[in-house]
Order: C-alpha cells, then sequence, then structure tokens
C-alpha cells in the first residue's frame, strides 16, 4: 500500500538503526497511531494491506499494534504439554509458522515453563494431550498444580487451548477441557475457543493455528478478542472439519469431528502366540505376531493401540441376570448395535469410572459410596427398580477404552506384518486376584483370530541418528520397543554402540527373548548387555542396582554423547531408574544434586533422555 | 578316520587350559547363559562336572525363544563308594538346596546331582568340602573314581583292601590347584612349580581311565570292565597282593566297527604294598604316553594294548616299573551281587544293604527311602556305602543300633521295598539316559522298571520269579550300566528301540552279543517269552540264563 520509494526510505531507515532506536521508534509511531503523538498520519484506505517485509499484516484500516515492524512488541507464547510428542511436534511447527510471518513467538515445554511468568502473558496458546484415565502428560503436572492452585487473576492473559486426544477413550480431552475451564476461570480471555482433536489432529490443529495467528497479528483490535466472526473465517477453511458447538464465548468449543479418512484402523490376523515365559514362572508375557493385508506404517517407539471385547460368559451372565434380551437394536453413544454386540466390544463393563457409577446411582435410585466397580457387582449389589430397564443403564456406559501396546518388531517399508509383547496384567482387588480385559484377552486369543488396532506414534520416543550409542532400560515387557530398535539397527547397519539392561523375576524361565539377545550379542549388535533378575538370589537386584555397578562405564556413555532409553513400567521402575541416573551423573560426573539435574534436564533438551512407561 | 597325527580338539584344549582353568572363571560371571563355553565344557569335567540339558525341553524352550535348559551334573569322588553320617546329612541338604533333589548313584560307587544350574556350582561346591568332598577328576581324561568290592563282610582284610582305593585315588589325582581355585575361592598359587605334575603333565591322558578292586568271590564290582583291574589275593585272611588285569572296557558306537567292548587280560600277580601302587601308576603312565590321541574313540587303553600287543604292553609296563608280574595267583568270582537284607561281619557289626532301583534315591510312591537314609544319618549311628550295582548299604552298626535303625528302614518303606522286589528287578541296572544325558539314543532308567514290571509275569509263567537273572538296560551302546556284561543286555538305538544282547555269563567274566537288533517292547517281550520258556524248560541244573543261551548257541561268540 506504500509506494515502493516509501518503503525503500523505511527499509534504509531500519538498516541504519540501532535496536534501541528501532525501539523507540516503534514506541513513537505507537503513539502516533493513538494519538498520543501528533503528526500527520497517512490516509486510512479501507482494508488495505500493510506489506513489510514481504509479509502481509491483517491492516483492517489500522496498523496492527506493534506487530507492524520487524520487532514485534506484542508476545506470544505457544506451550505445549505432551507425552508421545504429538503436542510438541504441533507446538514446533506453528512456531515456525509464526516466525515466517513475522509474529513474535516462544515456543516452551510446560514442564520449563516459568510459571511467574503466567501473568506477565500476552497472548498465552497452550497445546496439551490427555493421558492416563483422563490424566495429563507428565510433564504438564506441575503446570496444572500451578494454576489449580493460583490465587491471583489472569485478566491481562490472552490464551486459548488445543487438546489432543482420542476419542476411543471415555474422558476424550479431558486435560484440554480443565486446563481451558481453569484459565478461563482465573480471568484469562478465551480468544479462541477451545480445539479438541482426536488421533488424526494435523487439520483441526491447523485450523486453531490459524485462528491464533489471525488473532494476534489482529491483537490491536481490541474488538477482535474472541470475535466469533473472525474465528469463524479462520476456522470455516474447507480443510478444518471443525464445529462450533457451543455459540456463547464461554463454552465455544469447536469439536473436531472425525473425517472421513478418520483415525486409520487397521485388521489384522494373528498368526503366533507365543507364551515367552517358561513353565514354573509367575509371569505370562506374550509374543503376538500380527499380520495385516494393508501395509502397515509404523516406527520403532510407536505403539499400536487396541479395543478389547469384554469376557463373552460374563457378558452372557449379565444379559441373563437382567433379563434382557441379547438380540435387541439398541443405541448407547455412538454405537448401535444389538445389546450383545454392545456389551461384548463397544461398553466398559469393568472398573466403571467413578462418574458412571454415579449415573448409575441416580439411575437406579440407591445411595451408596460412589466408588469404581465392575457393571455385574453394581447390579448384583443394586438391582435396577421402579421400572428402569437395562438398556437404560447401557446409555451410560463408556465405551471401552483402547489399551496400547509398544511395537516389538521394526517394519521396513511394505511390511505387513507387527509384533507386541504383553504381559498378562494381574492385581489384586479387596478379595480376589484378577487378570487385565485386554492383555488377557490378547494371550487367549487364538491363532487366526481378527484384531482391530490403530498405531499410536511416540515421536519422543526414536532412534537417533546413525552413529550415536544408545543406552535402553527396559526390564519386563519395556525390552518390547528395544527389539524393535535392535532390529531396525542391525538392518540399517548403524554405527553407534547398543546397550541393554533387562530385567524380569528368574533367569531360567523369564529371560524374554534371550536367544535373539544372545544373537545380537555374538553378531555384535548389541554391545553389552547387563542383566537382572531379582528373584534369583536372597536380596532383590533390579536394573537400577546394575545400572549403578555400572555407573562408571554408563556416565562415559552418556558424557560421550548417548541416548538413554528407558521402557516399562512406570513406577516404580522408571521412578528407580531416574533417581539412579541422577546418583550416577553426580557421583561419577562429580556433581551436587542440583548440577545432576541440570546435566538431566540438558540430556532431555537434547533429546537424549526418552520414556515410554506406562 | 582321523590324521593318526593331528591331535584331537580335547588335546589342544587341555594344554591349552592353563591347568585345567581354561576360561572357567568368566564362563561363571557370563549371565547372559546358562551354559559355559564351548572349550570350557571339556575343562569343567577333569572337575567332575558335566554341562547338560534337559532334553525334554529342548524345543519347547527353543519355541519360547529361551536357549535349552542348561544344568550341571556333579559327580562326587568317593573313593570305594563311603561316605559318613556327617557328610550323608551334608549331601542330603546339598541336593535339596540346588539340584532336582533326586541323589543318583552310579555304576561306579559314588553319587551324581542333576539339574544345578551354573550359579549354583559355586555354593555347591563350597558346600561340600565343608564335608570334606570333593568331585575333582570325578570325570574327564584322568583316573576316575575308584571302585572297590562293597561288601564288608566278604572277609577280614576289607577295610585294608578298601584303603588301596584311597591311595589309589589320591596317588592319581591331578596336582593343579584350579579346583580349589575356581569354585573355592583360594588364593592362586604363587609358585606354579608346586603344581607340576609328572603323571599327568599338561596332557592329561588320551581319554578317561578307569580302576576298580574286587575281593574274590564277589565281583561286584564288574572288575574285568576296567582299564586296570585290581583282583584282592588273600591267604590265611591276609592281603598278600593283587592279580592285575589291564584293558577292559565297554564302550562302542554304533556303525563303527573299529569300537568293541573288550575284558581286562591277565597281566599277572603283584605283591601289596608299594610295588602295587607302582604297576598301577606305570600302566597309566604307558596309556599316557602310547594312547591314541587323535581319534577319541579309539584311545581307551583296550585299544592301546590291542595296537601295541599285549606282550609288548606288559614288557612297557614292567620296565618302567623295574620289575616283573609273577605268575597270576588262583582266584575265583563266583557271584557278582549285592546281599541284600541284613548281614554281620567278622566284628560284629550290622549292614543292612538296601535295594535302590536305578539308583535314584528320592522319596516317591514306593516308599520316602531319601528321609529314611537322612534320619538315619541323623541318628550318626550308622556309615553309608554305595555299589557297584547302583545300590547303597547302611553300614557299620553296632549291634544295640540294629533294631532303631531296622525301625526307620521300616517306616519309611524301604525293608518292604528290599525285599519285596522281584530277583529280576534287584539284579537290574539302567543307566541314566534321558532327559539329562546328551548321548541317550533312548529311555532306560525311566523304562526299565516298567519294562521289568511287564517280563515278571512272563518269568512267573515259567517258573523263574526266584531265578537272579541279571538285566542292564542303557540308552546308547557306551555300556554305563555295563550292559555287555549281563544275560540280558538291551542296548538303545533309537527312542523305543533296543539291540538284545545275550550269552553273557552272570558273573562278569564273559561278554554277551548281539541277538536282535531294534526290537520295539512288545518284540523284546516275544523274544524273552520265547528263549524263558526253553531256559525254564531245557536248562541244565544250577546253570544260568546266560550260561544256557550260550551253550544252546542262540548267539554265538567270536
Ligand atoms: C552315571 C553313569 C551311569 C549310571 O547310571 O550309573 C554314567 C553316565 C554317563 N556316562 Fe558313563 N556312566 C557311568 C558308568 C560308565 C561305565 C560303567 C563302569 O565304568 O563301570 C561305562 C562302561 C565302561 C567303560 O568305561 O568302558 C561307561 C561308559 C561311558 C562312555 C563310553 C566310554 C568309552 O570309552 O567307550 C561314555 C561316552 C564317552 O566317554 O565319550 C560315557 C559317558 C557318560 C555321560 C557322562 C555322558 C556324557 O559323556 O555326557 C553320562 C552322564 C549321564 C547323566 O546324565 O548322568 N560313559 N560309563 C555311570 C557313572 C560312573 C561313575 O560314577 O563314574
Ligand atoms: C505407551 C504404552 C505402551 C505400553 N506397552 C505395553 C507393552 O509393550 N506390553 C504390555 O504388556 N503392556 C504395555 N502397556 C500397558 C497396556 O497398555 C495395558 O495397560 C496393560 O496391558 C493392562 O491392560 P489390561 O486391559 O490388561 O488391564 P485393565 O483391565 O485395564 O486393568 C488395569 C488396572 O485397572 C484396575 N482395574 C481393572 N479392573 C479392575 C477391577 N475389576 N477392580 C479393581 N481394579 C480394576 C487395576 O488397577 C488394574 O491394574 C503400555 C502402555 C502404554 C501407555
Ligand atoms: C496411555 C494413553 C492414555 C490416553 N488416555 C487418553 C484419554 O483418557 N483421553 C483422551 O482423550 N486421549 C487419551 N489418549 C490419547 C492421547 O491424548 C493422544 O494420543 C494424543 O495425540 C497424544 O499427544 P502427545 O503425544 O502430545 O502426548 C491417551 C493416550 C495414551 C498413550
Ligand atoms: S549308556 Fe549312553 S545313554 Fe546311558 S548314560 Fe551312558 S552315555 Fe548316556
Amino acid at each position: 500500500m506504500i509506494p515502493e520509494t516509501t518503503y525503500n526510505t523505511l527499509q534504509e531507515l531500519i538498516k541504519t538503526s540501532t535496536m534501541e532506536e528501532i525501539i523507540w521508534i516503534n514506541g513513537y509511531l505507537n503513539g502516533l497511531v493513538s494519538g498520543a503523538v501528533h503528526a500527520k498520519l497517512p490516509d486510512a484506505t479501507g482494508n488495505g494491506h500493510l506489506k513489510i517485509n514481504g509479509s502481509l499484516v491483517n491492516g483492517n484500516g489500522h496498523l496492527p499494534n506493534g506487530n507492524a515492524l520487524p520487532v514485534a512488541v506484542k508476545k506470544m507464547t505457544i506451550a505445549y504439554g505432551t507425552e508421545t510428542g504429538n503436542s510438541k511436534k504441533l507446538a514446533l511447527q506453528f512456531s515456525a509458522s509464526a516466525k515466517k510471518e513475522k509474529l513474535s513467538v516462544k515456543c516452551v515445554a510446560l514442564e520449563q515453563y516459568r510459571l511467574e511468568d503466567l501473568d506477565r502473558e500476552d497472548h498465552f496458546f497452550l497445546i496439551i494431550s490427555t493421558h492416563g484415565e483422563g490424566e495429563p502428560p507428565e510433564t504438564a503436572k506441575k503446570f496444572i498444580q500451578h494454576i489449580e492452585g493460583y490465587r491471583g487473576r489472569l485478566d491481562k492473559v490472552q490464551f486459548s487451548v488445543l487438546a489432543l486426544g482420542d476419542s476411543s477413550y471415555p474422558l476424550y480431552c479431558k486435560t484440554g477441557e480443565d486446563v481451558d475451564q481453569r484459565l478461563f476461570d482465573l480471568g484469562a480471555k478465551r480468544v479462541v475457543p477451545l480445539v479438541k482433536c482426536d488421533v488424526d489432529f494435523e487439520e483441526a490443529a491447523a485450523g486453531w493455528y490459524r485462528a491464533i495467528a489471525s488473532h494476534v497479528s489482529n491483537a490491536g483490535n481490541v474488538n477482535n478478542v474472541g470475535n466469533p466472526e473472525v474465528l469463524g473465517q479462520a476456522l470455516a477453511n474447507p480443510a478444518v472439519s471443525g464445529q462450533v458447538v457451543g455459540s456463547s464465548q464461554e463454552s465455544l468449543a469447536i469439536a473436531a469431528v472425525p473425517k472421513k479418512s478418520g483415525k486409520k484402523n487397521y485388521e489384522g490376523r494373528i498368526t503366533k502366540t507365543i507364551n515367552l515365559n517358561d513353565r514354573g514362572s509367575l509371569k505370562e508375557t506374550y509374543h503376538i505376531e500380527i499380520v495385516t493385508d494393508e501395509a502397515l506404517d509404523y516406527e520403532p517407539g510407536d505403539s499400536i493401540a487396541i479395543i478389547p471385547s469384554n469376557n463373552e460368559d460374563l457378558v452372557n451372565h449379565i444379559i441373563n441376570k437382567a433379563g434382557a434380551d441379547a438380540n435387541e437394536v439398541i443405541t448407547s453413544g455412538k454405537y448401535t448395535g444389538t445389546v450383545k454386540e454392545l456389551l461384548l466390544n463397544k461398553l466398559n463393563i469393568c472398573h466403571l469410572l467413578t462418574s458412571t457409577v454415579k449415573k448409575y446411582a441416580d439411575l437406579s435410585g440407591y445411595q451408596f459410596a460412589e466408588k469404581r466397580m465392575d457393571l455385574v457387582d453394581l447390579l448384583r449389589l443394586y438391582p435396577l427398580k421402579n421400572n428402569v430397564v437395562f438398556v437404560q443403564v447401557l446409555g451410560i456406559l463408556n465405551p471401552i477404552a483402547p489399551r496400547l501396546y509398544s511395537v516389538s518388531s521394526a517394519v521396513t517399508a511394505g511390511d505387513h506384518e507387527v509384533h507386541i509383547t504383553v504381559s498378562r496384567h494381574k492385581f489384586q482387588t479387596e478379595d480376589e486376584e484378577k487378570f487385565g480385559l485386554c492383555s488377557s484377552f490378547l494371550g487367549d486369543l487364538p491363532v487366526n483370530s481378527k484384531v482391530i488396532f490403530y498405531i499410536h506414534r511416540n515421536r519422543s520416543f526414536k532412534l537417533p541418528s546413525s552413529e550415536k550409542d544408545i543406552i535402553m532400560v527396559g526390564p519386563g515387557t519395556g525390552i518390547a520397543p528395544f527389539r524393535s530398535f535392535l532390529v531396525e539397527r542391525d538392518l540399517k547397519g548403524d554405527l553407534g554402540r547398543n546397550w541393554l539392561f533387562f530385567g524380569e523375576q528368574h533367569f531360567q524361565s523369564d529371560f524374554l527373548y534371550q536367544t535373539e539377545i544372545q544373537q545380537y550379542l555374538q553378531t555384535g549388535v548389541l554391545h553389552k548387555v547387563s542383566l537382572a533378575f531379582s528373584r534369583d538370589q536372597q536380596e532383590k537386584i533390579y536394573v537400577q542396582h546394575r545400572m549403578l555397578e555400572q555407573g562408571d562405564e554408563l556416565y562415559k556413555w552418556l558424557t560421550n554423547g548417548a541416548v538413554f532409553y528407558v521402557a516399562g513400567t512406570k513406577d516404580p521402575m522408571s521412578i528407580d531408574v531416574e533417581k539412579t541416573l541422577l546418583r550416577i551423573i553426580a557421583k561419577h560426573g562429580q556433581k551436587t544434586e542440583e548440577e545432576a539435574i541440570a546435566f538431566l534436564d540438558q540430556m532431555k533438551k537434547e533429546e537424549r533422555y526418552h520414556k515410554d512407561v506406562y | 578316520m582321523p590324521d593318526p597325527h593331528k591331535l584331537s580338539p580335547v588335546e589342544r584344549i587341555k594344554t591349552a587350559s592353563d591347568g585345567l582353568r581354561g576360561t572357567l572363571k568368566e564362563s561363571l560371571t557370563d549371565d547372559i547363559t546358562g551354559a559355559i563355553k564351548e572349550d570350557d565344557q571339556s575343562v569343567i569335567k577333569f572337575h567332575g562336572m558335566y554341562q547338560q540339558d534337559d532334553r525334554d525341553r529342548r524345543q519347547e524352550r527353543s519355541e519360547k525363544k529361551l536357549e535349552w535348559l542348561y544344568s550341571f551334573m556333579i559327580r562326587l569322588r568317593l573313593p570305594g563308594g563311603f561316605i559318613t553320617a556327617e557328610q550323608w546329612k551334608g549331601l542330603h541338604h546339598i541336593a535339596g538346596e540346588h539340584s532336582t533333589g533326586v541323589i543318583k548313584i552310579t555304576t561306579r560307587q559314588t553319587i551324581q546331582l542333576h539339574g544345578i544350574i551354573k550359579s549354583d556350582i559355586k555354593p555347591t561346591l563350597k558346600s561340600f568340602d565343608t564335608f570334606h568332598l570333593d568331585s575333582i577328576a570325578a570325570c574327564g581324561d584322568v583316573n576316575r573314581n575308584v571302585t572297590c568290592s562293597a561288601h564288608p563282610k566278604q572277609s577280614k582284610v576289607h577295610e585294608e583292601v578298601f584303603a588301596y582305593a584311597d591311595q589309589i585315588s589320591t596317588m592319581a589325582l591331578p596336582r593343579t590347584r584350579a579346583f580349589y581355585e575356581i569354585w573355592l575361592d583360594k588364593e592362586p598359587l604363587t609358585n606354579k612349580e608346586e603344581e607340576k605334575d609328572p603323571l599327568y603333565e599338561n596332557r592329561y591322558l588320551p581319554r578317561k581311565f578307569k580302576i576298580a578292586i574286587a575281593i574274590p568271590p564277589n565281583n561286584d564290582v564288574d572288575v574285568l570292565s576296567n582299564d586296570c583291574g585290581l583282583i584282592a589275593i588273600i591267604e590265611n585272611d591276609k592281603l598278600i597282593g593283587f592279580n592285575i588285569t589291564a584293558g577292559g572296557g565297554l564302550g562302542t558306537t554304533h556303525g563303527n566297527s573299529s569300537t568293541y567292548p573288550r575284558l581286562g587280560t591277565m597281566l599277572g600277580f603283584c605283591e601289596a604294598g608299594e610295588k602295587t601302587l607302582k604297576v598301577v601308576y606305570e600302566i597309566i603312565t604307558v596309556q599316557r604316553d602310547f594312547g591314541n590321541r587323535s581319534d577319541r574313540k579309539l584311545s581307551r587303553l583296550k585299544y592301546t594294548i590291542d595296537n601295541m600287543g599285549i606282550e609288548a604292553f606288559k614288557k612297557e609296563v614292567e620296565s618302567r616299573c623295574g620289575f616283573a608280574f609273577e605268575t597270576p595267583r588262583p582266584y575265583a568270582f563266583t557271584e557278582r551281587k549285592d546281599y541284600f537284607g541284613w548281614n554281620v561281619n567278622h566284628e560284629g557289626k550290622w549292614y543292612y544293604t538296601v535295594f535302590v532301583e536305578s539308583g535314584r534315591i528320592t522319596d516317591n510312591e514306593n516308599g520316602s527311602l531319601k528321609t529314611a537314609l537322612y534320619e538315619i544319618a541323623l541318628t550318626g549311628k550308622a556309615n553309608f556305602r554305595f555299589t557297584c550295582n547302583q545300590n547303597i548299604i547302611v553300614s557299620d552298626i553296632q549291634d544295640r543300633d540294629r533294631d532303631e535303625i531296622s525301625g526307620l528302614l521300616e517306616k519309611h518303606g524301604v525293608i518292604a521295598t528290599t525285599s519285596g522286589s522281584s530277583a529280576m528287578r534287584k539284579n537290574s541296572i539302567a543307566c541314566v539316559a534321558f532327559n539329562t544325558c546328551p548321548l541317550a539314543l533312548a529311555e532306560a532308567q525311566r523304562y526299565l522298571p516298567t519294562l521289568i514290571t511287564k517280563i515278571e509275569p512272563l518269568l512267573a509263567r515259567h517258573e523263574l520269579s526266584d531265578d537272579e537273572i541279571s538285566i542292564r538296560m542303557t540308552g546308547c551302546p557306551n555300556g554305563c550300566g555295563r550292559p555287555t556284561l549281563a544275560e540280558i543286555g538291551l542296548i538303545g538305538t533309537a527312542y523305543g528301540k533296543y539291540n538284545l544282547h545275550l550269552g553273557g555269563d552272570r558273573n562278569g567274566l564273559r561278554l554277551n552279543v548281539k541277538y536282535k537288533e531294534n526290537l520295539e517292547e512288545a518284540d523284546i517281550l516275544r523274544e524273552l517269552d520265547v528263549l524263558l520258556g526253553s531256559y525254564s524248560k531245557e536248562r541244565e541244573i544250577g546253570e544260568s540264563f546266560g550260561d544256557y543261551t550260550s551253550r544252546k548257541k542262540i548267539v554265538q561268540h567270536v
């Protein structure tokens, strides 16, 4: 909109000015625009655009407040809370776009975020996923505690949340919802409504980004804050199958409706199931091989998600007790099918969430402590009365949640096979020992059974470049991703050294994939294997004890740039492993506790410390 | 045929082993496998152990991506097969703690424990050490456990003869201290000269070497199956010396006609004392220097002697000794048996010989032998002696303690089993074979008991139930149960298949001969039914089944 000569003059001025001078000029122009400084302004001509340095700034007849110049004054922060790297990937991608658009952006992981900065943010954008049973990612816990206990106000902050989740889980995008609500309650201005996205998040997320970017570009225009029209424009991009489900500013939320392409479900056939544990073992760990017709697209470090079926005897029992008609076709949530089919394959009947139990109490008219329970027990203890019919109960049930299993095979392009390593989960309830639903379901599936699964990418659990050394700590089923790593490194002929820590209860019966590991050691793919069999001697020995014994060597590997991975149970294993790692760093690096923590933080920053724990 | 000048691989392992140390220490700390390095598998034998695996579990473990179920068998060195009550208590607990729990009496008067995992070897040997028990040279290319007639009732000089087993065993022990260093964590020698070994040098023997001492008239040790046999010559209740035999050995290889079983050849008489020890020593050195070191199938002393010629061999021994053999003194073996039940010796001490089927001491549906022996050991009122027929003698019991011991044997069903078992069963031997023996082609100790149960009705039908026919079964032709010295020999050829050998005598003085090949159970029973039937009808007075089949030329002796 300005003549080229004027533009060149401006460029010349900028080039010859110091940073301080530019800031001064910026302030000056700012004042000029707001009327504090009296000077002659150029004519505002309609919706002309101010073109600076090749990037477009939506002028709307005004100069955007402070964003018009190379040094932006209004800042935006894109923070992310991630477990498996999706949120991070998006945050980095959006920050890069923002930079290209000459927006001033800071991209930060929530665990690195300085909490005292929060009330000083201009624009705070958060990308956060949900894990566990509707829980925040590990790395976001501190932040969430902080805002939950926050006493002040965030009136000056403008925000928006992008929630990542998986609609197969009952508590879909719960963490995103909670954070969104909390920030709003603290007085922050929701400038773009919450966007929830499913595992095929790319497009919905891109729509959200366009909305926030456009908001920031227009930030000078106070009227634009939360203006549904602007949002509508940004989100109405055909690429986004977003749906505005609310219209008031408070509840405006956009749910990404699964598109036709949806999340990619694969149908596979089990070709082999081997219990890797020998007779006499207390464990049952199944190596399961699944073959698909379609080519699979996963990488070592990814998992597959499987939705188990309920136990058929139990389902029949429930239907009989309830006197229901197994073949009656009903609808519950997004599912329609016969009572039997829904109970068997779609609806969760085990260990119901307290929210579901509460719904049952409301429905059935009983008063009792709302604690998690199996459906069969609820029906037994509090039988339906007052004309409440069983199908109504089906209406309150959540879908069966998917379970993830780390891929234990490596795929070279075009492969049609995936392996997983499933440990039959045993746990003690008040009165009996029980088996986990999905792990038992998988362990018991006969060969040739069909399984439906989708791939869950774990972007933060990937092999490094060829020459890097890696240390893998994977006791129990933690071995799974490392089996996949080793196949891959072997196939690719990676140059880095590989050190495996494995542990289980007994050498003789529980050394998962023993002959394969021996072979890797013989052929030089594995350079070191350290083993801990906890119950082969009086005192319990775990992987962390072996790490400690090898502390000197381990620290040498780390200072040499090795990437450290831990996989398997979260608590207590991965916690003990981390503590031990810190001890080793402190001891062999002659560091204080704080320095050791800083060392580990640095490793995290350099993407040299990864966890795949559950 | 291997090049006679090229040493067999085991020879290199021996000489390179640094006094039988090999890389055992490394192998032991390698926790990725339950096995030890291949070379160490040869070395560890000299320490009395074999690496084995549970052959029943191979396939299943492989499918589970687990290595084979490796474990170790430990064979004790027990010259003459004697152990005290105190030692028995130790043995009982060690077996319970580290092995399958079964205490297996071998055909050479000692015991084996199976199923000891690698990390338990050291604790096991250390425990044994506290009871003054070891396994040095119980296996390997050295002199093995020296056997000796087990039955003290045989003669007043039994103890004196018995002492030779110990002396010979000690004389022929390797000098290396490796056993103490590796297994018992003793300090390494500073002066290696101390373990310089004039007998074995650094090459040891070309092959295993076995010595037995028999006290006529009982040939319970099967003296002629040994590389070197000593037959005690007793005159007027005094031991005057030994008739010495050499070149016994029973092992053959299916399909290798250069291998054969052979009975020891009489060399002559040698007076008791230093001279006897010297003769034994020099027989070993001749085998050391003349034995075949390129083909392990042909390296036992029996082949060395047949290669040299008996006269040349004898001359060589005599010249090394510096004296000559005298003419053999007369002796006679009229039996080869264990005297089951109660017996008393010349001093009035009591002995109870227990029948232990296949030598397996355990508690089972036939009684709780293992517990019985343990409780007897707890009283401290008896010692224990093993026999070469895989049985045990509860021994040296004072007259006043006899009832107490008898009570314990009674209580645990031991007496019932011993007196209730049939004559054939009590005269049977089966080797270990499956599931631990890597060389087994067919079952033996797990199968012979049931086969005998099926033969017993045949014996009854032919009125032979009390006939002490000796029957021996092995899982392969190596001959661990000395099947070629039985009246009925069954030698495994493949799973469920056996060669039937006939014509051996009852006292271990004549080898049997193959009668039929590759018989399955039904064939065996059919053949035996016919043979026993005709024996029952046609035998001469006092004629044994072995002598009958031989006389009738049912088999042809060569
Ligand atoms: C335990 C025992 C059989 C039993 O049930 O009692 C036995 C068991 C084995 N014998 Fe034997 N032999 C046993 C007495 C014999 C005898 C009988 C005797 O010595 O009175 C013989 C025949 C006599 C002879 O030596 O000729 C015998 C001839 C063999 C042979 C063939 C040797 C040969 O030179 O022909 C082998 C194979 C070899 O050495 O290569 C062998 C090998 C073996 C091995 C160690 C298999 C191996 O080499 O890996 C067997 C271990 C099985 C296991 O799982 O325990 N065993 N072995 C006997 C242990 C005796 C001891 O305490 O030292
Ligand atoms: C990234 C990732 C990777 C994974 N990789 C693997 C892998 O490679 N191999 C593997 O084996 N596992 C893996 N897991 C774990 C796996 O996803 C499942 O969590 C595990 O198999 C247990 O599922 P389940 O259905 O058998 O047990 P569930 O039935 O889901 O039981 C889980 C827990 O719920 C509670 N519960 C359930 N029912 C009841 C009840 N009736 N009463 C009281 N409490 C109850 C118990 O606390 C129980 O411990 C991974 C998890 C994640 C997140
Ligand atoms: C163990 C596990 C549990 C999960 N639980 C939920 C859940 O309760 N609700 C939900 O909406 N999504 C859930 N998800 C899906 C994730 O939120 C989704 O995969 C997201 O893309 C992950 O983003 P991230 O990589 O940034 O962590 C779960 C994923 C995993 C691995
Ligand atoms: S005879 Fe053969 S099968 Fe039997 S123990 Fe000896 S080597 Fe093994």
